[in-house]
């Protein structure tokens, strides 16, 4: 889960972690604005400064116009909902300063800049030999050695303030789950380090034990996004795509082979939806419910399922459950092979749905159904 | 030979009193896989499916010695059901189960690579080396013994490319598949390397898909070292740019990561480039 500036900064004030003063401001609640001030959008997208989304106020009368304004934007799609005012900083320069993981090389990984500010994505495209990465063994933590390499490479003087900030930081990312905490720019003032951006995701994955946390930080996006913030599917991956046949899979790599099948002998899928490899007849039943109702125009569906972990009697039975109450008339492609899959094929057969083995034959007749083919 | 997995791996079933524990110990054994025992702490003396049930793994490795571990353990215990086998002296983890969560996923990682432990997953469907051992969900008859390996990071993609080898007549060494993501135990590279190695392996598949970049590490390591023939099907072409497929590592930033970037590094790397499974078939009948 994403996290909003403002939230991602309680946890830094929680953390110890420095942060400027400042309030969260709403259209209908407008109380904490000040001036001077920096007056900025809470959007979960990156890149907000260089849209706009980040306003220098010097008065009140200001502070207001740029509340005005940028309350009203929509950032990459999402409609400002809150603005964080925050008093500004005397800034000497700016830092990166970040930690998440790479999980091709299984590690958590430090990334530190001085050339911190809004143009770090070209900076790592076009002078990567600027940014440390640093990985971290998670079992041994952050050592000491680690810390002085990235005092040296930002060049920062006072060792013993960086030490406890960088640790502030590693302990967050570890005791909240988190799986990226970046900060952008970590900027030096005439009183040393402050976070002044907070970008905080945590790890879905780690819910069930981070249960408080997670219903805090929702309750706060719901009440400013709305019923936006719970986009939980479980474990369906649904993505609506052009064209005119409906495509489930069990796994997401037959379901993307399918997708390329599908194109090269002249067809176009109305959506990816992908289950994952340990699935239920109910997510099966909530597949096609998502596919249904995604994308209106379907011609044909095709539904590949290749068993390992998966039951093909159980996806049966959600396939047919759900067509028992809500009955369509498309034509209908079924690729069921796998566990269990003679025990699936009778139920299929018994409620009068042909099945396929063969991928291509299965791919070739839903490109020619949704052509109108018989 | 084979890779991973052979006729001398003994396997302990992590979680064996579950429902997945159940169903898939009982598909390990129509294998013929050798499973040795099961733990799920507290049902220590119970029997599932004619398997001795431990309370802990130490209890197990003391009187049957396993050398394997699949691992059914729900996500929140899946972190100190790892280590405590591989303290006790697995050597071979295949973790089955998603959604554990990263940091432990990381941990479990970092203390497998300091105790030489090779790790499947999490998120893998597993390994098998056709004839010999089953060691995760591969269906049985999708496999036959022979001189292809086969490594995937999908599941149902190892299946489906052994499915088509299989009723094409043409056998496998051993067909690994790695997981879904974002963190990998094991990745292509080092499955090649196997292969590479193994006197039994002459023709090596190798599945991937859009997103990362472990693809192209892998073409890297083939242009240097392998000079058996690889055969390559990069999935994902027909996939929009910019959007998640399911597999965390399948999202395009850019054009890191893209199917013609992999297909283009793998080529170059000397591998022959397939489109389909079919044509998987087809270049290896050519290969003779």
């Amino acid at each position: 889960m994403k996290l909003y500036e403002f939230q991602g900064k309680a946890l830094f004030r929680e953390a110890g972690i420095p942060v400027p003063k400042g309030a969260v401001v709403t259209a209908s609640d407008r109380e904490g604005l000040f001036a001077p001030s920096a007056v900025k959008a809470q959007v979960l997208s990156g890149g907000r400064g260089k849209a706009g989304g980040v306003v220098l106020a010097d008065t009140p009368d200001d502070a207001a116009k740029a509340a005005d304004a940028i309350l009203s934007m929509e950032l990459k799609g999402e409609q400002v909902k809150a603005l964080l005012v925050e008093e500004k900083a005397n800034i000497v320069a700016e830092y990166y300063l970040a930690v998440t993981f790479d999980g091709e090389s299984r590690t958590p990984l430090f990334m530190a800049s001085a050339s911190g500010g809004m143009d770090i994505e070209s900076v790592a495209e076009h002078s990567p030999e600027k940014i440390l990465k640093l990985p971290v063994d998670p079992l041994w933590g952050l050592t000491d050695y680690k810390i002085r390499a990235m005092a040296d490479f930002l060049g920062y003087e006072d060792r013993k303030e960086f030490d406890g900030f960088v640790r502030k930081v590693w302990k967050l990312f570890r005791e909240k789950d988190a799986v990226l905490v970046e900060i952008n720019p970590l900027v030096v003032t005439d009183k040393g380090l402050l976070a002044l951006d907070a970008k905080v995701e945590i790890d879905d994955d780690a819910r069930p034990r981070r249960k408080q946390l997670f219903e805090a930080m929702l309750s706060e996006q719901r009440s400013l996004a709305g019923a936006e913030a719970e986009a939980d599917h479980g474990t369906i991956t649904y993505v609506p795509l052009e064209g005119d046949i409906g495509l489930i899979s069990d796994g997401a790599g037959t379901g993307m082979l399918t997708l390329d099948l599908i194109r090269d002998m002249g067809g176009e899928a109305a959506d990816f939806c992908e289950m994952g490899g340990l699935t239920s007849p109910e997510v099966m039943y909530d597949a096609m419910k998502e596919v249904f109702s995604g994308k209106p125009g379907i011609k044909s569906l095709l539904v590949v399922l290749i068993g390992g972990f998966n039951r093909m009697d159980e996806m049966a039975e959600g396939i047919v459950r759900y067509l028992r109450e809500h009955p369509v008339s498309i034509p209908l492609v079924v690729r069921l092979c796998g566990t269990m899959e003679e025990e699936g094929k009778t139920i299929m057969k018994e409620a009068g749905l042909p099945v396929y083995d063969d991928l291509r034959t299965a791919v070739a007749d839903a490109v020619r159904f949704a052509a109108g083919g018989e | 030979m084979a890779v991973l997995v052979d006729g001398s791996t003994r396997v302990i079933v992590q979680g064996i009193t579950g429902k997945s524990g159940i169903l898939q110990t009982k598909s390990l054994l129509d294998y013929g896989t050798s499973v040795v025992a099961g733990v799920t702490p507290g049902k220590g003396g119970a029997v599932v499916e004619g398997v001795p049930v431990f309370d802990s793994v130490l209890d197990a490795m003391k009187s049957v010695s396993p050398n394997a571990a699949i691992s059914f353990v729900p996500p929140m215990f899946a972190k100190d059901a790892a280590i405590e086998a591989m303290e006790v002296g697995i050597k071979l983890l295949v973790l089955t189960m998603e959604g554990i969560p990263k940091h432990d996923v990381l941990d479990i990682l970092s203390y497998a690579q300091g105790r030489g432990v090779r790790v499947l997953g999490p998120g893998t469907a597993g390994v098998i080396s056709p004839g010999k051992c089953k060691l995760g969900a591969h269906p049985a008859r999708m496999f036959m013994e022979g001189k292809v390996g086969v490594v995937s990071k999908s599941g149902a993609l190892s299946y489906e490319v052994g499915k088509t080898l299989t009723d094409a007549g043409i056998g496998q060494s051993t067909v690994v598949a790695l997981g879904g993501g974002p963190i990998w135990g094991t990745n292509q590279r080092e499955v090649v390397e196997l292969f590479n190695a193994d006197p039994e392996t002459e023709i090596i598949v190798l599945l991937g898909e859009i997103g990362g970049g472990t693809e192209i590490a892998a073409a890297e390591y083939i242009a240097e070292y392998v000079r058996k023939p690889v055969v390559s099907l990069i999935v994902g072409r027909a996939a929009p740019e910019g959007k998640s497929l399911g597999h965390a590592g399948a999202i395009i930033r850019g054009n890191k990561g893209t199917a013609a970037s992999k297909m283009e590094a793998l080529e170059k790397a000397g591998a022959h480039l397939a489109t389909s499974p079919a044509q998987v078939v087809e270049i290896i009948r050519k290969l003779g």
